[in-house]
């Protein structure tokens, strides 16, 4: 391998970015940033966000989206310190941060179908055409068809045989174990 | 009446309503005799010009008794959402972060891969990666997550950095995972199931992940080629310095900086820690102990100054934590700080203490597609000869024993279940030996398979003695008389040359650390002390890498001391298997203390008119210091 093209490599970011409900409507967005082999750089993960009742009623079918793809989201996106070169995302609601940022987003669907797959929203109207990175499919955002060439160069510095569900079980795991923790963790006053 | 804009001097005017009007015909009088323009007459009166003036007209609020509220104001904000965070050590090359743009200028560095066919996605798909969990001991979550966000082993490995010799088993991935995420750990599987790979493997993702710049791996002397040549294969990138030669070239390597892995015996450890001033000596953030049950004597030299050496880590490989009494893993815990200096657990606490901080697994578990070993154990009756001289011997040996009272001590004893055993071997004054018989006998066809066997023996003089006698299938010996130099060739002959049929070996030197699986057949000539210096042994054969079933035969005489003392030995597993667990089958490692060799023999002293049993004066476990 030319040390060029190692220099290269060692610059790709690999972005999983997932948000689970637990609780009575608290909402917690986790990313975690890795290198090529999957190996953690950086994990960023918020505090429950839990809308109050007007908001239920005011955002009607949008709160979700909302709170996942723009409040989460982004705060986690802002946070982060290794900003990635390319998220997945295992909730379509989150695939609308596309539209703030210049980072390509491809949703994981198998994955949201195995796990927790939200309710029938608006965001599933932004979930366009179907893209192959490592083993598995995603999709892109439809408004953001250019995605797919820089989802293509990034796929092809990568294993064709890499499993991209699992850092997103990962996230998954690590927000689970953030709340147990939390919750158990007795308050100061 | 309003005023007409048109024609304000005019107080008539034209009204038209929209209402349906009835017909002159409808009226209930005669319409036409009325005149329904008449005449109006205006007089002047000063006022008139009044009427071209719009009145005043004042608004004042009229409380109707109605409240209005309004809606509370809202406006679509959010409290700002607060993240937490956790960088891992890798982060550090990817800072600062670059534009996204960037990324488009990266280069296509390696060809786009043939799409794999599904049957191997499937493959890996099936197979269940090995994830991380954190240790018990980790409390902050920070430390939690560290593990939770490490990918599965298997795919930490497969990076291309980390080139392997070949792909690790299910429970060494498990094994490696275990290690990686324990700062104390006692790794005790059974011999055979490759304890070294798995260290060397953690050890290596340990460096790679940077939690780790300095290890220390004592080992025996013996087993430093061994650890050479297994660091070689599993991890031909690390450099590993062997601590060896004269004092001043010690010194200088102990104090050389940047060099990842050390590697030295304990004789060399113990003697250079104790000649260097405690600020002097080297701190470290891993210290491996092999064969860890060196230190099993908590008060011995060796295990005081294993204890002092400066380390953040401590790991203890073995495959048998408890040769002797389940007390000598409490030395074991002690190195590892998981337990209070000098504490004394009972077994139920040793049992707790052991569920967390020991790993074993046994060949029945791990590796059920390894092909299996076979019993096959040998009951002969001693020849007429020997059987005339065991007689003889222990009848004498037993007066003998009884007279001297109570200044009889477990050496004594032992002294005399030493000359029995030697008996059973074979006869010194006629050379007769059943045993010697069956191994021939077992030995012809081995040979004529084309196979290979390993031969223990307590005692060098019988090996010496067998090689006499077996020289048909062109014996090798390997033993503590062997100078260390001319060892590696040995079993380099042994394993290369199809004509060596046999190799004999002592328990002492050959039982640990080599890996002769290519030979088939293990004859254990005679009983060890200890099953687990006996499995050790058995395991040089029956170990990873073995292709076909290792037939293992224990020559055990009837009616002779080696059934005896295998009835006390069965007896006692039971106790340590429960400080164990249940998984461990094999682990028999108990061997008699003085109480039980003096319990092989029903010894009585005169006392007064009668006789009284006599109990051992001497508490030391003599049987641990002859294994």
């Amino acid at each position: 391998m030319a040390s060029g093209s190692k220099e290269h490599k060692e610059q790709i970011r690999l972005g999983f970015m997932t948000a689970v409900e637990i609780g009575d409507r608290n909402y917690v967005g986790g990313l975690l940033v890795t290198d090529r082999f999957g190996r953690p750089l950086e994990f960023q993960c918020t505090t429950p966000v839990k809308p109050n009742r007007t908001q239920e009623l005011l955002y009607g079918p949008t709160l979700v989206p909302f709170i996942l793809g723009d409040l989460l989201a982004k705060a986690l996106l802002d946070r982060v310190s290794v900003k990635p070169s390319l998220i997945m995302t295992s909730r379509v609601e989150i695939l609308q941060l596309r539209t703030k940022v210049a980072i390509p987003i491809i949703y994981d669907e198998a994955s949201a179908e195995s796990g927790s797959k939200p309710a029938q929203s608006n965001s599933s109207q932004s979930v366009g055409q179907e893209i192959r990175f490592g083993r598995q499919t995603f999709r892109m955002h439809e408004d953001f068809t250019e995605d797919q060439s820089a989802v293509e160069r990034i796929s092809q510095q990568l294993s064709d045989d890499a499993n991209m569900h699992e850092p997103l079980e990962r996230v998954g795991e690590a927000l689970r174990e953030t709340m147990s923790t939390v919750t158990a963790r007795p308050r100061v006053a | 009446m309003l005023p007409d804009q048109d024609n304000p001097g005019n107080a008539t005017r034209a009204v038209s309503y929209d209402v349906p009007c009835p017909r002159p015909s409808e009226f209930p009088f005669d319409t036409s005799l009325v005149e329904l323009s008449p005449a109006v007459d205006i007089y002047s009166s000063g006022a008139n010009v009044a009427l071209n003036r719009w009145p005043n007209i004042e608004c004042q609020r009229v409380d109707a008794g109605l409240a209005v509220w309004t809606v509370p104001s809202w406006k679509p904000g959010w409290p700002k959402v607060h993240t937490v965070g956790l960088a891992f050590p890798e982060a550090i090359e990817f800072l600062p972060p670059e534009k996204p743009k960037d990324d488009e200028k990266l280069e296509t560095i390696r060809p786009k891969k043939k799409k794999t066919d599904s049957d191997s996605v499937d493959e890996n798909a099936v197979r269940r990666p090995t994830r991380l969990q954190p240790p018990s001991d980790a409390l902050s979550l920070e430390d939690r997550l560290f593990y939770i966000l490490q990918p599965p082993l298997e795919t930490m490995l497969a990076g291309q950095e980390l080139i392997m010799p070949f792909e690790p088993f299910p429970h060494q991935y498990e094994g490696i995972g275990w290690l990686f995420s324990q700062e104390n750990a006692l790794l005790a599987d059974e011999m055979g199931l490759g304890k070294t790979m798995q260290m060397i493997t953690a050890v290596r993702l340990l460096l790679r992940g940077g939690q780790i710049r300095r290890i220390l791996l004592v080992c025996p002397k013996p087993l430093i080629p061994n650890w050479q040549r297994e660091f070689r294969a599993w991890a031909e990138e690390l450099p590993v310095v062997t601590v060896e030669g004269d004092t001043a070239r010690r010194n200088l390597i102990w104090k050389m900086p940047g060099v990842p892995i050390l590697m030295t015996n304990y004789e060399v450890m113990v003697r250079d820690m104790e000649a260097m001033p405690e600020a002097e000596r080297p701190k470290f953030d891993l210290v491996v102990l092999d064969e860890a049950q060196r230190i099993k004597n908590r008060d011995s030299k060796t295990a005081v100054v294993t204890r002092d050496l400066k380390r953040k880590r401590s790991w203890c490989l073995t495959g048998t934590p408890i040769e002797n009494r389940p007390e000598e893993l409490v030395s074991l815990f002690e190195f590892m700080e998981v337990v209070n200096a000098r504490a004394t657990p009972d077994l139920r606490q040793l049992s707790k203490l052991a569920d967390k901080y020991i790993l074993r697994r046994t060949k029945d578990i791990a590796m059920k597609d390894m092909p299996p070993k076979l019993d096959r154990d040998a009951y002969l009756d001693l020849s007429p000869a020997q059987k005339y001289a065991y007689t003889v011997a222990e009848k004498e040996g037993v007066v003998q024993l009884n007279d001297m009272g109570d200044q009889v001590t477990v050496q004594h004893v032992f002294e005399l279940v030493l000359r029995l055993k030697q008996i059973t071997n074979f006869d010194p004054l006629t050379n007769e030996s059943s045993k010697l018989d069956r191994l021939i006998a077992d030995m012809e066809e081995v040979a004529a398979s084309g196979g290979k066997a390993i031969l223990f023996s307590q005692w060098t003089k019988v090996l010496d003695w067998l090689a006499v006698r077996l020289q048909q299938f062109n014996p090798l010996v390997y033993h503590g008389g062997v100078p260390t130099k001319k060892r590696e060739p040995i079993l380099a002959e042994f394993k290369e040359d199809p004509s060596k049929h046999i190799i004999l070996m002592s328990y002492g030197t050959g039982a640990v650390g080599l890996n002769l699986q290519f030979a088939g057949y293990v004859f254990l000539f005679d009983r060890w002390w200890n099953p687990a210096v006996e499995d050790q042994a058995i395991n040089r054969a029956h170990r990873i890498g073995q292709t076909s079933t290792v037939i293992v035969t224990r020559f055990i005489c009837n009616d002779t001391i080696e059934e005896r003392i295998d009835a006390v030995l069965q007896h006692k597993r039971a106790i340590f298997d429960s400080v164990l667990g249940d998984g461990d089958v094999e682990d028999a490692s108990r061997s008699l203390n003085a109480a039980e060799i003096f319990g092989l023999f029903d010894l009585k002293a005169k006392h007064g008119k009668g006789t009284k049993k006599i109990a051992p004066k001497v508490v030391k476990d003599a049987s641990s210091d002859a294994a």
